[in-house]
């Protein structure tokens, strides 16, 4: 038998043991290099042994922000109010704010291009401004947006969106372009107009791809989120890191970058359940 | 309220224009070109007047324009010259006079096959913030059992009502279009090679079905096909398109035949032979052949 064979057949628990393996050993060869180092030296504050980072984490979710006037009587709270004054859940309410609020800004784009793909006239008004657009390195224009909208959160939104935008304006309209020409002539024979060709029919259609290209660029909506929080802001997860880094809090850093991913995880796959139960019609390439 | 079956008995009104055909196709030329290359001539000059209740096929080589001349007539496309008219007027896109089955991509993927059939019927009346007023449910309540008389009535069960299209095999799929382009009562159904992608029995059966539906409706029928049996079984009338002088000259009619009511096989062989002939000078084969209906 090889393993590298096309015509290979593993069985499930073969399947199951490999995609495991490499989580099992990275998390063992962590843990025994933290605990080779703590035993040469106790105080070794790069790789944090499980405990700390529990300790740490336990902390960050129960304990009061540093800043809380409420620090002093923490101890008499309900375990919700504690975990709502905690640091993890003021961070991640600040930084899931600033998501929502330019996903919801990432709407118009697609309806943008929705309307450039549907409408010649529009499309020939945007699509070489789009496509100029698409093409700045959104993170060079990070100070130029500081200095236009000031470092409050006008300008962090700005930057995800200026980032993301020309990309989903640009999906939704090659989206739009690459309905059968036949549905759009079947529409009119069958007396719809242009605006019901276009949101009954085209936009009914491309949603769940469209759906489906915003979730493929939820990375670079937290890109763009982490970069702006990291450079100015008082809060956020990605403020947060950038701020332990300074005193190499390592212990709370490594569950932050985990808890991270595990938030993204969850959208990502939420918003990929929510595709498949909203159009049953739809079959993923 | 009317079922399924007196809607489709009702016969669609006669052009009303005296003489004047329903569609009037004059000395149309279309050309494909791109900025810096000798534009490409598809038709040269083409002229056809089709009247009401006529069922036209439409014959003729790949790439002769079969496709381009449908499009025309459904105002999708405009010619380089000429003009079509339909009812004596002019176009600028599609509407709702002319029902259309193309060959792929003939329903919407996203509707059931119920959703499918109402469509036209519900976008037309039913305005995209009127769908949740009580009347606006009554009526749609209407529009769904009148697709259900046309499910019937096209040989679909009910039970295939709520399927998606993806669900269905390609020869369901055809009669689900056929049903959400009659619902409308087009005064033109125009089908593009619409049962070319079919088995030949569930071909034979499509061809049956069609040849009933239009004489129940009496509307106009422009039916594309590459197999001169099927458009000499089904047709009154069958139009050859060819080339008939360069390749670069564009193709034209060249063979405009009427077919005879008639159940005589001899006479059907000795038409379709006509045709093969016109269209396939080469003595190409002509794609397969399917029994002839039980017309
Ligand atoms: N948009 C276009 N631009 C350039 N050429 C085109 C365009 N549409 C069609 N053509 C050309 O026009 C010719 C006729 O096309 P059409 O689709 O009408 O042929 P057809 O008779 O329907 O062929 P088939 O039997 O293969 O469907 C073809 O040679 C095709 O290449
Ligand atoms: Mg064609």
């Amino acid at each position: 038998m090889s393993v590298l064979q096309i015509h290979a057949h593993p069985t499930r628990t073969t399947v199951w043991i490999l995609s495991w393996f490499l989580f099992v050993t990275g998390v063992i060869s962590y843990f025994w290099v933290s605990r080779e180092r703590h035993r040469d030296n106790p105080d070794d504050r790069v790789m944090p042994t499980l405990r700390q980072m529990s300790q740490a984490f336990v902390d960050a979710t129960l304990k009061p922000a540093e800043d809380d006037e409420a620090a002093a009587n923490a101890s008499q709270q309900s375990l919700a109010t504690r975990v709502r004054n905690s640091m993890l859940w003021k961070d991640t309410a600040a930084t899931g704010r600033r998501f929502l609020i330019s996903m919801a800004l990432l709407f118009p784009a697609v309806l943008l291009g929705l309307h450039m793909g549907m409408f010649p006239h529009v499309g020939a008004f945007f699509l070489r401004f789009v496509l100029f657009f698409d093409k700045i390195v959104a993170l060079s224009l990070l100070p130029i947006l500081f200095i236009a909208f000031g470092i409050d959160e006008l300008a962090k939104v700005m930057l995800i969106v200026v980032g993301v935008a020309p990309t989903i304006i640009l999906d939704a309209f090659n989206l739009t372009r690459s309905v059968p020409k036949e549905q759009i002539v079947k529409g009119f024979t069958l007396g719809a107009g242009d605006f019901s060709i276009t949101y009954r029919i085209v936009l009914k259609q491309i949603w769940p791809r469209v759906l489906n290209s915003i979730r493929l660029n939820l990375k670079s909506v937290m890109l763009f989120l982490f970069a702006g929080e990291m450079i100015a802001s008082t809060d956020g997860l990605a403020y947060r890191i950038a701020l332990l880094r300074r005193h190499m809090g390592m212990d709370t850093i490594i569950p932050y970058v985990l808890w991270v991913a595990l938030l993204l995880f969850l959208v990502d796959f939420g918003m990929r359940t929510l595709n498949r139960k909203l159009h049953p019609w739809f079959q993923e390439a | 309220m009317a079922t399924a079956q007196t809607l489709l008995e009702e016969k669609t009104e006669p052009a009303g224009l005296g003489m004047r055909a329903l569609i009037c196709i004059q000395d149309v030329l279309v050309e494909y070109g791109q900025p810096g290359k000798p534009s490409k001539r598809i038709l040269n000059g083409l002229s056809l007047d089709i009247r009401a209740g006529e069922f036209i096929s439409i014959v003729g080589q790949t790439g002769c324009g079969k496709s381009t001349l449908l499009r025309l007539v459904l105002a999708e496309e405009m010619p380089t010259r000429g003009q079509v008219l339909v009812e004596g007027s002019p176009r600028q896109q599609p509407d709702r006079r002319c029902g259309y089955v193309p060959q792929k991509y003939s329903l919407f993927p996203d509707r059931t096959v119920l959703e499918n059939i109402t469509f036209g019927l519900e976008v037309t009346e039913i305005g995209i913030l009127g769908g949740f007023s009580p009347a606006r449910r009554v009526r749609r309540k209407e529009f769904q059992s009148e697709a259900i008389g046309y499910l019937h009535r096209m040989g679909l069960r009910e039970s295939d009502a709520s399927k998606y299209p993806h669900q269905l095999s390609g020869g369901m799929q055809q009669r689900v279009a056929i049903a959400q382009a009659l619902i409308m009562r087009p005064k033109i159904l125009l089908m593009d090679e619409a049962f070319s992608a079919l088995d030949p029995g569930t071909r034979a059966g499509m061809q049956r079905l069609i040849k009933d539906l239009w004489r129940e409706t009496g509307t106009t029928v422009l039916f594309v096909t590459h197999n001169p049996r099927e458009a000499v079984i089904l047709a009154t009338r069958v139009i050859a398109l060819g080339r008939t002088g360069a390749d670069e000259d564009g193709a034209n009619i060249v063979l405009d035949l009427s077919v005879p009511d008639t159940g005589d096989e001899l006479a059907i062989a000795a038409l379709v032979q006509r045709v093969e002939r016109t269209t396939f000078p080469g003595g190409a084969e002509s794609d397969e052949q399917t029994g002839a209906p039980e017309v």
